[in-house]
């Protein structure tokens, strides 16, 4: 298979719609994952004021993130953290790479973080020598496999038990099974020895609290939890947007994170880690860092439209309900963030340019907004981005990759259709001439695949055939009908 | 200033100037969308909008909607009189286990029921980490339970738990039933609450035994935390 980007997210697709074997997982994953979240939302009071309290405090924070982030990295400190601040990825990666080599260190374990994927930090480490072992069993299985995470929740998805078993057979030499058991007792087996040689534990953040500088990690299988609490170092790696501003706020977000994302009250862990341990000889890292990144996380901060993107906390809802990510998976869209939420991000973090694709994954029909939990628009978002891409503009978010190719051939289409449109006289003349001209097409009383000349001129309507009929126009209009009475009474 | 500290200092900077100067250039389109909404909500009838209402709804008391809960996400949990009947069960799970070696806290409510269980297994406190790997039995305290999700919340300024209640691949979790309320929300709050000390430096909130379901989706208990979680809620008065 070639290298998947999101420049070629049009050939990923069909790639993927041929796929079987990814399909039946995707169909599994959206009524599985549907039919709890639906369950586990009855067992809320009032899951739309939910919403709203968790988006008005994600609002909060993003209108004043100056201020929560400098209370939050205080309190952190104060406790005993030690901040660090990355500007893009590779400063971060570099941060992270720094803190190992001045402690010596060479056996890393990291819990999942979807901010590390982002980053590419892994490889970044590798580059220098370094094999840090990934711990959360999806990860370590796309790991194993050379492959990144195609869901934000349940990144080796796309991959069948079959395939996982032949590919522990290989890489970690364990009898292949069909048992699910047994290969998530191989892989306790193998990783335990990793967990208990580690130096250096790396993890993500799911939320940090900026009153008592808390970072929150949750979590179902216990590996974040060893991560955090085994080696001495611990270094977090945080997003900007992590943020929020009371330790209250958490009930609001723990209520709808797990609820969302896998159709859980509550993950089997959370873990709030304050600062390092009071005394020596109690548990827990000597250090803990945290670094906080940007990454262009500050530029979507220019736009209201786009602020909301920040307001995301990675639960995946919206990829359980969408069709588009239902047939195609992940790996489509060639990004770290796959999904509806990943198709309005990724063009924000990675340029418009890349992943000019991206906006047009979709067919707008609002089910990702339906089901987020900080109700992020993403349909408004997705017309944004798409205004962003035919006007060329740099407005806000573009401006550092600089202008995607214009399009003056779709320009003047829309030009034309705006007039006539906008015209009655233009309008009924159109659709005389139309009438006329559709004879050429219409077959048996339907319009097959049109080829030719026509395609050319009208691409939309070859796009539309390739797949099914078009209906031809009706012969006549509803306004020539009631012009000659055919809805009087007594017609 | 080190070379580390200097760039650490710039980025910060960076970072904030970044951060203030885009939200600043948003002002204006800020400023278009309120006058928008507020345009749009004029006409809204905010009261009307209908409130989903919970279909599942709980009578009882905290600790037997604690049990339920957490019992539906496999954990089990038996509610007993006093700390001599938590001790039986502790003896109970042990002998059903097999268990040679338990790892126990420096709980004080762990510990009076551990010495009253007098159990056959070794048992070592405040194991040191090697040692835990041998264990086969984490048995600790717990400062609140949780009703509504079945969670136990452990605090570190309370016990050193965080890998006796980790390692091992059974948990058995000792809990006053008056430390059991009914919601996350208030125990958030009870937690939030802490004298001139902060916030314990590790708080772990555990909801049932460790679980995946990362192959196919299928679920698999007990990946890197306790395949099995036992909690003993003791209904009479302790000391804490």
């Amino acid at each position: 298979m070639h290298q998947q980007t999101s420049e070629t997210f049009d050939q990923n697709a069909r790639e993927a719609l041929a796929d079987v074997q990814l399909r039946g997982a995707l169909r599994n994953l959206a009524t599985t994952f549907g039919g709890r979240r639906k369950e586990a939302i009855a067992t809320v009071e009032d899951w739309e004021g939910l919403r709203d309290r968790a988006r008005a405090a994600k609002d909060e924070t993003l209108a004043h993130l100056d201020k929560y982030l400098e209370q939050f990295a205080d309190n952190a400190e104060r406790a005993g953290a030690q901040i660090h601040w990355g500007r893009d990825g590779a400063e971060a990666c570099r941060i992270v790479l720094e803190l190992i080599r001045a402690r010596g260190a060479s056996k890393v374990v990291k819990s999942k973080s979807m901010a590390t994927e982002e980053i590419h930090l892994n490889h970044a480490l590798e580059a220098e020598g370094l094999a840090p072992v990934e711990t959360d069993l999806g990860e370590w299985i796309i790991q194993l496999a050379h492959e990144t995470p195609s869901h934000i929740v349940v990144p080796a998805i796309h991959k069948s038990k079959r395939q996982i078993a032949e590919l522990f057979a290989e890489k970690v030499g364990i009898e292949p099974t069909d048992d699910v058991a047994v290969l998530t007792g191989a892989a306790r087996r193998i990783l335990r020895r990793q967990f208990a040689e580690a130096e250096v534990g790396i993890s993500g953040v799911n939320f940090g609290v900026a009153e008592t500088g808390t970072i929150l990690i949750l979590e179902n299988e216990g590996n974040a939890r060893l991560t955090t609490s085994l080696p001495r170092t611990h270094i977090a790696v945080m997003g900007i947007e992590k943020v929020i501003p009371r330790f209250t706020d958490l009930d609001v977000f723990l209520k709808l994170l797990p609820r969302s994302g896998t159709g859980q009250r509550l993950t089997a862990y959370q873990s709030l880690i304050t600062g390092t341990k009071r005394r020596p000889e109690d548990e827990g890292p000597e250090e803990l860092h945290i670094v906080l990144m940007d990454n262009g996380r500050s530029r979507m901060l220019s736009h209201p439209v786009t602020r909301q993107s920040l307001a995301c906390i990675r639960c995946g809802a919206c990829l359980n309900a969408c069709p588009v990510y239902q047939q195609v998976g992940g790996h489509a869209y060639g990004s770290v963030y796959p999904g509806p939420i990943g198709a309005v991000i990724t063009p924000q973090l990675s340029g418009l340019k890349p992943a000019a694709q991206l906006p047009y994954a979709s067919s707008l029909c609002g089910a990702c907004r339906e089901v987020c939990p900080v109700k992020i628009d993403i349909p408004e978002l997705l017309l944004h981005l798409r205004a962003e891409v035919t006007e060329g503009t740099a407005a806000g978010t573009a401006a550092q990759h600089g202008p995607v190719k214009q399009r003056p051939l779709e320009r003047f289409a829309f030009g034309l259709y705006a007039r006539a449109w906008s015209s009655p006289t233009l309008y009924l003349l159109g659709a005389r001439v139309a009438r006329l001209l559709q004879g050429v097409v219409v077959r048996k009383g339907r319009i097959g695949k049109v080829g030719g000349l026509l395609a050319k001129l009208a691409p939309p309507l070859a796009a539309w055939t390739e797949w099914r009929d078009a209906p031809p126009l009706a012969p006549r209009t509803f306004r020539e009908q009631w012009r000659d009475g055919q809805y009087r009474e007594g017609n | 200033m080190s070379t580390e500290q200097r760039r650490n200092e710039e980025a910060r900077r960076e970072m904030f100037e970044a951060i203030r100067g885009h939200l600043a250039a948003s002002a204006p389109h800020d400023a278009v969308r309120a006058a928008h909404h507020a345009a749009a909500a004029h006409g809204e009838d905010v009261s009307a909008r209908e409130e989903k209402r919970a279909t599942v709804v709980f009578e009882g008391t905290a600790v037997e909607r604690f049990k339920q809960a957490l019992e539906a996400v496999a954990g089990k949990c038996f509610v007993v009189r006093d700390e001599a009947a938590a001790s039986e069960v502790l003896r109970r799970i042990a002998e059903q286990r097999d268990s040679q070696r338990v790892a126990v806290t420096d709980s004080k409510l762990a510990g009076r029921v551990l010495k009253l269980a007098a159990l056959r297994s070794e048992v070592l406190e405040n194991a040191a980490v090697e040692s835990l790997f041998e264990c086969d039995l984490g048995v600790t305290g717990a400062r609140w339970g949780v009703a509504e999700t079945g969670t136990l919340v452990i605090e570190s300024d309370a016990e050193r738990n965080r890998l006796a209640s980790l390692v091992p691949a059974a948990h058995v979790a000792l809990v006053e039933a008056r430390n059991v309320r009914h919601t996350l929300g208030e125990v958030l709050q009870a937690i939030n609450e802490r004298g001139e000390g902060g916030l314990s430096r590790a708080i772990t909130f555990i909801t049932g035994p460790s679980r995946t379901s990362d192959i196919e989706l299928t679920l698999a208990i007990g990946v890197h935390g306790p395949a099995e979680l036992y909690v003993v809620v003791i209904e009479g008065e302790g000391n804490g």
